[in-house]
């Protein structure tokens, strides 16, 4: 009786061991040849190129995804574009890179939800041969990632501060200036990177007493805006403003990272009935492009996610000709194992003066310039 | 009685099977061929079903602990935030404190454990419904993650990553598969056809009928054949890669809670408790260690879950388990339970997780975007569900409704299910 059994199950299993034969992946360690050949002669002109982003919480994320959708079509590229779902991001971009991984992407650009959480999926798209981008935000802890692409955010910093100082300048011809610091949410690591920026320029100013900070506030903890929140820096601007500048003190300038917080500061600063200061800020947001036309806020940061999609374009394009991509930092992004090579694209500073010019490609942003 | 009728007495409703079960695995292969077929052969490549494994076994494990949760008539929404909490202390362990790998798993657990407590606490000694009990932890396990995390993304060490990344090793002579991975499927095939073997030997002494032998044979053949070929795939991956480590893992705790629920009298106390509270008290089940130990039992799963997920991605995040125990749900009831609790099995939980999951990497692999997955997913549950409600409202053939008559016994029977109950015992033998 049992012998029908066993007869059967061996008759099953031969048949599905030749099944089976024929889809194996492994064949003596051909997935480190394939790597390798593929840095060095690039791929098919109509390969596909995957590209994970965040689940879709800003604009810029939208415009992205639009933007490499058209960009890599025309290139002659196949596409496929995933955003994160919006409740279970990190394991969702997880899985959208496992599955590019297997439908064998040549290259996978990664917009990450947490830069921290992607070295596994990173790892394996290395080993089945994928070059690996990380888009605007630097993988960490992994070996996996090729190339880093985005904005010099120590840079952006570092405009900021000068900008600060060059509208005092121009309000007020000496000094000493008073001003006051805002940082971003203390979770992201960009914030530091801003703030250090922006410290370089002005740390010399402080020193030599031609600027003072009011509050005497400089640490990076004490200016936190927590979560990036307008309500936090509006708050913490309407105590500075109580314990500091009561009476007839003035205040000449303020660091603001962004554009969002920069708006908070003047609605606190205005609802003080404060005569508005100098404030900084970064996105180029339609609400403030407008306040910097209507001369309140002073001065924001244009990063065009146009140049920084065409940017990745352009090094998926060398990596497919089998060129190595132009990169112009090799040793600022240590994610923590290895150096990635980066390419920074330049940030513009943007004031009342250069708005027209620096938009004038943007179709949102160019008619509130004119 | 004809063949057909024989097969499908034997092989669906008959002895221990649970014919929704059969139906989801029905759905289940359907689905996998469906996009075995829309994605040229990619859903089952070897590469995308180690990574299907990899990405939901976590999920698949709290649906175990959801079912038994589910089944005693509660439900546990803090499951996700539980398993945050945990990832984020055993980060936090291991980083700060040098502690080895496995000695922080035992803390995840312990600390597991003593979350359980705490909820299975008020669920069963004080009174409060789970579905408070465990939205306060949802919000003090979120905010405990927070806490201890301060929103930072905390890496764990190499050996850590291996109970979520890791494979089985290369060992012995090049075959050209993982041998291990090989030795697996073995012991899984030897495994089917001796439970087979013995289920009949066990009907022969107990002088009840023995299904005839070719049903047998299909009994083994079909899983047999399964098993093979989802062994030569798990096995051919790259090399490397075998079998996932999470899900052995899974596995092994598949087959441990299968076993608990279906053999032993603890395990059909739960049964009994989410059928009719009252009368399983008075016939002596102690219904508040019942209700204590489902809670604990979730929660130290849910911590296991947690680990393993923080292992896979090598790190600690702010976001870990925001929205796992609304897929852990959906897997259970998906899987055949019911909303009242008092029926459902393990095995059906998972197969109704891995449609969920082979749905979700199918329409991945086709390139669909997250948005429209998510809106599928949700189509589906409902359908799922309602097509059992609506064949039970037609007199049709419905597993919730013969399942449920078991428990309807030990209930205070109204004159209406009295007659309910007698009207449809006529159509099938009463299930075990």
């Amino acid at each position: 009786m049992r012998n029908i059994l066993v007869r059967g199950v061996a008759a099953g299993a031969i048949a599905l061991l030749a099944l089976a034969g024929c889809s194996s992946e492994r064949s003596g360690g051909d997935a480190t040849a394939s790597s390798s050949a593929g840095s060095d002669k690039g791929f098919p002109a109509n390969s596909l190129i995957g590209v994970a982003l965040p689940a879709k919480t800003s604009e810029n994320w939208v415009l992205a995804g639009d933007l490499f959708t058209n960009g890599l079509k025309e290139a002659g590229f196949q596409s496929d574009v995933q955003y994160a779902g919006s409740s279970t991001t990190v394991a969702d971009q997880q899985a959208q890179i496992s599955a590019m991984v297997t439908k064998g992407a040549k290259v996978i650009v990664i917009g990450a939800t947490d830069a921290a959480q992607l070295s596994t999926q990173v790892e394996a798209a290395k080993q089945a041969g994928a070059t690996v981008i990380a888009y605007d935000r630097l993988i960490k802890n992994t070996q996996g990632v090729d190339y880093y692409v985005a904005y010099d955010n120590f840079k952006v910093g570092e405009l900021q501060g000068q900008a600060l100082l060059d509208g005092m300048a121009k309000k007020k011809s000496s000094g000493p200036y008073t001003i006051e610091l805002f940082s971003g949410s203390q979770d992201d690591n960009n914030s530091a990177v801003f703030f250090d920026g922006a410290m370089s320029v002005l740390k010399p100013k402080i020193d030599s007493g031609d600027v003072v900070v009011g509050s005497g506030q400089t640490d990076i903890k004490q200016t936190a805006t927590d979560g990036w929140k307008a309500e936090n820096a509006q708050r913490r601007m309407d105590s500075l403003l109580t314990s500091t500048y009561n009476g007839d003190k003035t205040l000449d300038g303020v660091l603001s990272p962004n554009d969002t917080l920069a708006r908070a500061i003047i609605t606190s600063v205005k609802g003080a009935g404060k005569p508005i200061p100098v404030v900084t800020g970064q996105d180029s947001e339609v609400e403030s492009v407008k306040s910097i036309m209507a001369g309140e806020q002073y001065s924001t940061i244009n990063k065009d996610t146009r140049n920084l999609v065409k940017q990745t374009i352009q090094m998926v394009k060398d990596l497919q000709a089998g060129k190595t991509p132009e990169v112009n930092d090799t040793k600022s992004y240590n994610n923590g194992v290895k150096v990635v090579p980066s390419f920074l694209l330049p940030p513009v500073i943007v004031t009342k003066e250069n708005a027209a010019e620096a938009y004038a490609n943007d179709p949102t942003l160019a008619p509130l310039t004119k | 009685m004809s063949r057909v009728k024989e097969l499908q007495k034997s092989l669906f409703g008959g002895t221990t099977s649970n014919a929704r079960q059969f139906g989801m695995i029905f759905t289940l292969v359907a689905i996998v061929l469906l996009f075995q077929i829309l994605t040229d052969g990619l859903t089952l490549s070897p590469g995308n079903l180690i990574s299907l494994v990899s990405q939901y076994s976590y999920i698949l494990i709290l649906a175990i602990g959801m079912l038994m949760v589910i089944v005693a008539g509660h439900i546990d929404l803090s499951v996700g935030s539980v398993a945050a909490f945990v990832g984020i202390v055993v980060a936090n362990v291991m980083q700060d404190y040098s502690v080895p790998w496995f000695p922080a798993i035992l803390i995840g657990l312990a600390v597991g454990a003593l979350i359980g407590a705490w909820q299975g606490f008020w669920v069963a000694y004080v009174g409060v419904p789970a579905f408070i009990v465990t939205l306060a932890g949802m919000m003090l396990f979120r905010g405990g993650n927070q806490f201890i995390g301060n929103a930072d993304t905390i890496p764990v060490p190499e050996g850590f990553r291996t109970i979520g990344a890791g494979f089985l090793p290369e060992v012995g002579p090049d075959t050209g598969y993982n041998n291990l991975t090989l030795l697996l499927g073995l012991v899984v095939c030897v495994a089917v056809v001796i439970r087979e073997w013995r289920g009949r030997r066990t009907r022969r002494e107990m002088m009840a009928d023995v299904a005839p032998m070719w049903i047998s044979a299909i009994r083994i053949v079909i899983p047999v054949v399964v098993v093979v070929f989802a062994t030569l795939q798990f096995a051919g991956g790259r090399v490397g890669t075998s079998f996932p480590v999470s899900g052995i893992i899974l596995g092994v705790l598949v087959v441990i809670y299968g076993f608990v629920t279906r053999n032993t009298a603890g395990g059909r106390h739960i049964y009994a408790v989410g059928g009719n509270a009252r009368a399983a008290e008075l016939s002596g089940v102690k219904l508040k260690r019942v209700n204590f130990l489902v809670m604990m039992n979730m929660s130290v799963l849910a911590a296991l879950a947690g680990m393993i997920f923080v292992a896979r991605s090598a790190a600690s995040g702010p976001q870990d388990g925001i929205g796992w125990e609304l897929d852990a749900i959906a897997a259970v009831f998906v899987g055949g339970a019911a909303v009242s609790g008092g029926l459902g099995t393990i095995s059906g939980s998972i197969v109704g997780g891995l449609v969920m999951a082979v749905l979700n990497n199918g329409l991945q692999l086709m390139g669909v975007g997250s948005d429209r997955v998510q809106i599928i997913k949700g189509v589906v549950l409902l359908l799922a569900v309602a097509l059992d409600a609506y064949n039970k409202k037609q007199g049709r053939f419905s597993v919730i409704d013969s399942l449920m008559r078991p428990f309807r016994r030990d209930a205070a029977l109204s004159p209406a299910s009295a007659v309910e109950a007698g009207q449809e015992s006529g159509k099938s033998p009463v299930a075990g």
